[in-house]
């Protein structure tokens, strides 16, 4: 196996620039080279530039922006003699098969023995592109697809040519997997491979369909989203992002390479109003709209929606259909719906489903492939096959024939069972053969799902759970709706830590969703404060405060594993574990300010520990805390796990990990590692400012009030923020104050804030519409 | 009484704090190598300086540790030379001349450096550990009000439109582009670790892309960063000698000090300061603003120095006639000793005969000089 190091990348497009960001961000050295061009006096100036949209672009292709160090822009005429340092070559050049075979033969010129060339095409066969070059780059070379955008999309799908070494496959693999995160599908040599394939063939299809039913796009998104267990941006929001004028392209290609009786082939057609946006210039959001554009004509930003009939741009009207309410699990109810958005539904997803089990065995082996390649290329929650064994293949068949939809014969040979079993507490899934085999994991993946299939939880309640992860290890999982905390999660906590004191060696905290946590519960304190229940809110409050701090002197190693959102509370927990093994994927801060209240289980004393005590921060009582206030009066949120880590919720010692996959194995062995001599943490005190630093804060504030960056309220909650981290009234920097003092102070502003009217508007406001109230 | 002059001017690149060329140069070491280009400039004898006074707003981290007596190990200087630090804000450099002068008229001394110095960049405005006193913020709350608010208490005091205010910009960004293109800082500037140039100046400013910024400290205001000082970096350094001394060492003075004079004004008005201060400083020289042919007016903000301007009955084309702070930049403790050093050596180039160098400066002061062509 090829140990990859040093990457390259050739083509500092999106795709390139952002791969290359995407190696850097595993902090791996990475070269990006592009074309010289013409009339330049800097001949990397293509390479240099895309560097800098990356630390422009929205969403971040680097978790932090000092990564874009890492990349070394280059040019393919002068620097080729640098592939000879480079393990991996991955070119990401324009889609023209010439073009792409002459730069093959000049990079097997320099690059080094054994090194791995790979394509990021998206259409082109392997076959072609090899045909040609030498034996020894034929063995050398693969196709690695990455989804855009690289750093987010966790789909790579890997094609293995006749003649590629498995030991290539074996090394990109383990690179894309630990370093990249990436989950690998491995698919066989057909056009689009998996994800496209199927991905452009259903939005191809909503495309067509929408113009044949005379369905609204607003209509066609409402049930091809969240009904369909499908992004909220729908299908036609979805061709907005990805580029309207790629389409004609990708179709054209896949309709050369593909069969005359292949579904895709069959339903392409000409589409006037299609060439006629992108002529227009309406390609979507990087021109001037797609589906959906944006009218300032009038002075607001008015959304409009195109009319697929008449093209003109209307505004948007929310959809009003009985199918579009219909949840995820109810699939079939959804399809089974008569009116318009069901007939739709019913349409795009049946032949989408069915397209999908003909592509097994011609595009992969296994439906497992396909499910994971559509749930991480196109982000459905569930996989084409999950969605039948919903529907119930039986009924799918007879939908396919009532609807004269060809049935593949995948279907015929499931029929009767569902594609996913549960058989001896192990997951199973069918094979093209009729029988059931096992579902195994990579090596080293677990997941919380496979552990709670085989056993019981130790103790559980409605917000929580404890599981046994096996070498003394458990896991305390939140289980409520957004795994928001409550006193539940705080009683079960309390009680798990005496279980793992007198059973146990360690504990994880963790769960399988995409969001760790999104803090307190604010529904149930809102619901106390409008009934004036404060001596229960008081009980939420010291409760938290309660068990994060056992939590934090429990005799026993304590890991946190986010991913996706820890905020508030879902914070404070971090912020009180041993240590944090953090998805590169965490989202983390302490926003309560923006809901009108302050961090209250012990984030502003946890926040001012750690500033405070910052050995690379200035000395004197100031620094760390105006550090905390920053953070806490303006809800900082990282926007990476490495960010975290600049804003001290991760520290030194604590870990990312990039692969989602494997976020609780890491998480385990990090705690394995904590056990031995594991020292129960000693509290630490604290010399605050006092008033002076209130005056400081609120000098800082009052200008953010006038010139417009902050509201009335935001100014009054940011001095109830300040009150905390200054150390009250009394505090003076010659004068200690312990843990207790600063909870005291905390519970105590919390109250108080909290029964502000405008607190309990903005938790009002962003309890019914999610968005955050400036008032 | 013994007369000081001003026998050599010196300054470094100024650049814009965080983003500019100065960014990583430790502000000990900037100021040592401009107070080691002045001496090679003015061929002195070390061991003839008295003392090496600094000024700096916020005289800690690495402009702490008495940041004038490290400049005099750091440019190599002999021992004998004393340093002390000295801060009266935006005015400290220009504090410390009038301190030199002083000493000189007092017998103490016959040579003195006084450099400013401020890294924006690396020194925060309020410094590391702001402790501002709560009982005179709730008493006088004005007496702390940040300096953008004072400009724009003053733009509503003195009628200042938003236009005139990005007029007068605009003019300092022209003129102060001008003198670069023609060489004419060539030889104020010391080149410190390969840096020769400015680089706050935008010689591209128009009064249609000023309109365009947002109000920087008042949504409702007329002051934005285009009409305001730019957080920067540098120093500066001049010489200042008894006339005595100049003569018997063949050293050329540019100017000779007249009259000084400091001030103070409400704090929420501080870029008034200007007008008390000079007014002193004119009657202690037995002038009028009339006589005073070139002025070195500090732009900490387009209206306070157009108010200025008006208050005092200046003749505009008189001020700032290679450009001022907006385009320039304002190191804090840097900007009198520039401002002092540039009146002199504009007499000289100009052919004229009197020179004001006056500034506003935080809290509510007024700090002005006033020097003769020699």
């Amino acid at each position: 196996m090829t140990a990859i190091n040093k990457v390259c990348v050739i083509g500092a497009g999106v795709m390139g620039a952002s791969i290359a960001a995407h190696v850097a961000n595993a902090g791996h050295q990475v070269l990006l080279l592009d074309i010289v061009p013409k009339d330049s006096d800097d001949r990397s100036i293509v390479a240099k530039t895309a560097i800098e949209k990356l630390l422009k672009a929205n969403p971040a292709p680097l978790t932090h922006k000092r990564n874009a160090k890492l990349i070394r822009p280059l040019n393919i005429e002068d620097n080729l003699d640098q592939l000879a340092q480079c393990d991996w070559i991955i070119e990401a050049i324009v889609e023209r098969l010439d073009i792409k075979q002459a730069l093959y033969q000049q990079i097997d010129q320099h690059r080094k023995h054994g090194s791995i060339v790979s394509s990021n095409t998206s259409t082109i066969p392997l076959n072609s592109l090899v045909k040609g070059m030498s034996p020894e780059f034929c063995e050398d070379f693969c196709i690695t697809h990455f989804f855009n955008p690289p750093r987010y999309m966790r789909l790579l799908e890997v094609v293995k040519g006749d003649k590629t070494k498995n030991s290539v496959i074996d090394s990109v693999s383990e690179f894309a997997d630990y370093k990249l995160g990436k989950s690998i599908v491995h698919c066989k040599d057909e056009p689009g491979f998996i994800a496209n394939r199927l991905g452009v063939y259903w939005i191809y299809c909503a495309l067509v369909e929408a113009i044949d039913a005379g369905i609204s796009i607003e209509e066609a998104d409402a049930v091809l989203s969240k009904p369909c267990g499908v992004p909220k941006t729908g299908v036609f929001g979805l061709m907005d992002l990805v580029g309207l004028d790629l389409m004609p392209n990708i179709l054209d290609s896949m309709v050369s390479l593909l069969d005359s009786n292949d579904p895709f082939v069959k339903i392409r057609r000409e589409l006037p109003l299609l060439e006629k946006m992108i002529a227009q210039g309406y390609t979507g959001r990087k021109g001037k709209g797609g589906f959906y554009r944006i009218n300032k004509d009038s002075g607001n930003k008015v959304k409009e929606a195109i009319n697929l009939l008449t093209s003109e741009y209307n505004p948007v009207v929310k959809a009003d259909l009985d199918s579009a309410k219909i949840s995820i699990n109810k699939f079939k109810q959804l399809l089974e719906n008569k009116d318009k958005g069901g007939i739709y539904a019913l349409k795009v997803m049946s032949k989408t489903l069915a397209y999908a089990a003909m592509l097994v065995p011609q595009a992969a082996d296994e439906i497992t492939a396909i499910d994971e390649a559509m749930r991480l290329g196109y982000n459905w929650k569930f996989g084409p096959f999950e969605l039948i064994d919903k529907l119930g293949i039986d009924w799918f068949i007879a939908t396919l024939i009532a609807n004269d939809i060809d049935v593949p014969e995948l279907l015929y040979t499931a029929k009767g069972q569902p594609f996913y079993q549960e058989h001896n507490q192990q997951l199973q899934y069918l094979t093209t053969s009729g029988e059931y085999t096992n579902f195994k994991r990579p090596d080293g993946i677990v997941m919380l799902a496979d552990i709670k299939r085989v056993s019981s939880a130790i103790i559980k309640n409605n917000s929580a759970a404890l599981w046994d992860i096996g070498d003394g290890v458990v896991c305390f999982e939140f289980t409520s709706k957004m795994n928001s905390l409550d006193t539940d999660t705080m009683q079960l906590l309390q009680q798990s830590i005496k279980e793992v004191k007198n059973n146990h060696k360690a504990m994880v905290i963790y769960n399988d969703s995409n969001n760790f946590s999104a803090g307190a519960n604010l529904g149930l304190a809102m619901f106390a404060a409008n009934i004036a229940a404060w001596p229960e809110i008081a009980k939420l409050v010291s409760s938290g405060q309660q068990a994060y701090k056992a939590l934090k002197y429990s005799p026993f190693p304590v890991v946190c594993a986010p991913s996706g959102m820890a905020l508030g509370g879902g914070c404070e927990i971090l912020l009180h574990s041993d240590a944090v093994q953090a998805h590169v994927e965490t989202y983390t801060g302490l926003v309560e300010v923006g809901v009108g209240i302050v961090p209250g289980w012990g984030g502003c004393k946890e926040m001012l520990a750690r500033w405070t005590n910052n050995p690379k921060h200035p000395k004197g009582p100031m620094p760390g805390t105006a550090k905390a206030f920053e953070l806490i009066s303006t809800a900082a949120v990282s926007k990476s796990a490495e960010e975290a880590r600049s804003n001290m919720v991760l520290r030194d010692n604590d870990q990312i990990t990039m692969n989602r996959y494997r976020l609780l194995a890491d998480a385990k062995a990090k705690a394995l590692s904590l056990v031995d001599d594991y020292q129960i943490p000693q509290e630490p005190t604290f010399n605050l400012p006092g008033p002076s630093a209130k005056v400081a804060f609120a000098m800082a504030v009052d200008g953010f009030v006038r010139n417009g960056k902050a509201t009335k309220h935001d100014r009054v909650v940011s001095m109830a923020v300040a009150e905390i981290l200054s150390g009250g009234p009394k505090a003076d920097p010659t004068v200690s104050q312990s843990e207790d003092d600063i909870l005291e102070l905390e519970r105590k502003t919390f109250m108080k804030i909290m029964r502000h009217p405008d607190s309990i508007d903005r938790l009002e406001h962003i309890l019914l519409t999610s968005k955050p109230l400036r008032n | 009484m013994r007369h000081a002059v001003i026998a050599g001017y010196a300054r470094s690149p100024f650049h814009l704090a965080h983003k500019g060329q100065m960014t990583k140069i430790r502000p000990d070491d900037m100021v040592a190598q401009v107070v080691k280009g002045l001496l090679e400039r003015t061929a002195i004898k070390g061991e003839d300086i008295e003392d090496l006074i600094c000024g700096c707003a916020f005289p800690e981290g690495e402009q702490g540790f008495n940041i004038a007596r490290l400049a005099v190990f750091l440019s190599g200087l002999p021992n004998s030379v004393g340093g002390s630090t000295i801060n009266r804000w935006c005015g400290s450099s220009m504090q410390a001349v009038h301190i030199a002068a002083g000493n000189i008229a007092l017998g103490a001394g016959d040579a003195f450096i006084c450099a400013g110095i401020e890294s924006m960049s690396r020194i925060p405005m309020m410094g590391f550990n702001p402790m501002p006193n709560p009982k005179l913020f709730s008493d006088n709350p004005n007496s702390l009000m940040g300096m953008g608010d004072t400009a724009e208490v003053v733009a509503k005091k003195y009628a200042i439109s938003r236009e005139e205010q990005e007029a007068f910009a605009v003019n300092s960004q022209q003129k102060a582009s001008k003198a670069r293109d023609n060489g004419l800082f060539a030889d104020e500037i010391v080149t410190i670790d390969g840096v020769s140039e400015d680089g706050c100046i935008r010689a591209d400013t128009t009064a249609v892309g000023l309109s365009t910024l947002k109000p920087a400290f008042d949504v409702a205001g007329t002051v934005t960063a285009g009409t305001s000082s730019p957080l920067t970096d540098g120093a500066s350094a001049v010489l200042v000698c008894s006339e005595e001394y100049a003569q018997q060492n063949s050293i050329k003075p540019l100017a000779r000090i007249i009259a000084v004079a400091t001030s103070g004004c409400a704090p929420e008005i501080m870029g008034m300061g200007p007008v008390g201060a000079t007014k002193k400083a004119l009657k202690r020289a037995g002038l009028t603003i009339d006589d005073i042919d070139i002025i070195e007016l500090n732009e900490a903000f387009s209206s306070q120095a157009i108010a200025c301007i008006r208050e005092l009955g200046i003749d505009p084309s008189k001020v700032n006639i290679d450009g001022g702070a907006i385009a320039l930049g304002h190191p804090l403790g840097a900007t009198g000793a520039r401002i002092v050093g540039k009146v002199a050596s504009l007499l000289q180039r100009e052919g004229k005969r009197y020179g004001l160098a006056t500034q506003c400066v935080g809290g509510g002061q007024g700090i002005a000089t006033i020097v003769e062509v020699i």
